[in-house]
């Protein structure tokens, strides 16, 4: 299996955009935020905004014509427990809790991202 | 060494193709992200830029595609499959021509593989109109160095075994075949 010269270059520019992009991920999410909440969007526009908070469960409802899914907020984290569609590709997804990770279900266009206040550089996350 | 000749192969090709492309889909792969698939379908899109040309590639993936949703895709899905697509292969046809004799089937293959994960993520991003997906790029970067390297070499082991068809020695200088 021999592989030249080019084929290294490519792998090795994959390899720099995966560090690159993850390591400015992770960056965006240590840093301390003051303030995060879960923002749900569906079709790109505004569904709810709540609080992350560490204390209570919640549970909500996405309703829509596309489809419903069921939301969880739970010790600061969100997941998206159930949906209607079909392949489930939101629920494998599992729990996020960090400022810039999202949650989607693409059959219902809605997007669950959690996002991060930072009082004194006003900054948004990633 | 006529058009119809021609026209059978590519059919077979796209036959083949969409074989790939339904078994892929009966395998329980774990789920890696959105959009990350194995591409097994890309294996003769590969091989067929390298033993045709861009426009004949082309045709194979769009016939392969529009079959693939009539056996059971969305409307949505058809939009995936083809900007991944079309991303894919003129990244590995640009790739293939810049790298010359540089670059083999397999770094051409994980190029496509990268580009067609970023094809689909994109119009994900545009669907759901959130920017935000692209946190999956790493993912897919990384998926796409797997895939890519196993669709390589499985290309490369094909693309010996077509070096040796009779069939295809006699149309391999044939210019109405090779023409770009």
């Amino acid at each position: 299996m021999k592989l030249k010269p080019l084929d290294y270059a490519v792998i090795i520019v994959l390899i720099i955009i995966t560090i690159g992009s993850s390591g400015f991920a992770i960056y965006n999410s240590q840093k301390n935020y003051k303030n995060k909440y879960v923002e749900i969007e569906v079709k790109g526009k505004l569904y709810k905004k709540l609080p992350l908070d560490n204390s209570k469960k919640e549970q909500i409802k996405v309703l829509t014509d596309l489809g419903e899914n069921i939301i969880e907020v739970d010790n600061g984290k969100v997941r998206i427990i159930d949906a209607d569609c079909k392949d489930k590709i939101c629920i494998k997804d599992g729990s996020i809790s960090k400022p810039g990770s999202v949650l989607v279900c693409l059959p219902h266009k809605v997007v669950v991202q959690i996002k991060g206040e930072n009082p004194e550089s006003d900054a948004l996350s990633f | 060494m006529k058009k119809t000749q021609k026209l059978t192969f590519i059919s077979l090709l796209v036959a083949q193709a969409l074989v790939l492309y339904v078994i892929e889909g009966m395998l329980p792969l774990p789920f890696i992200a959105p959009g990350a698939k194995l591409g097994l379908s890309n294996i003769i899109i590969t091989v067929c830029l390298y033993i045709f040309s861009l426009k004949d590639a082309f045709i194979v993936m769009l016939l392969r595609i529009i079959l693939s949703t009539l056996f059971g895709g969305s409307i949505s899905s058809f939009l995936y499959s083809l900007s991944g697509g079309i991303l894919s292969l003129l990244a590995m046809y640009l790739i293939k021509r810049l790298g010359k004799n540089y670059i083999s089937i397999i770094g051409v293959s994980i190029t496509g593989a990268f580009f067609h994960n970023l094809g689909q993520i994109i119009v994900a991003a545009l669907i759901v109109n959130n920017i935000n997906i692209i946190v999956y790029l790493p993912v897919l970067a990384v998926a796409g160095i797997g895939t890519g390297f196993f669709v390589g070499i499985t290309s490369r082991f094909l693309m010996t075994y077509i070096n040796k068809l009779p069939f295809y020695i006699s149309i391999r200088n044939n210019k109405y075949f090779k023409g770009d």
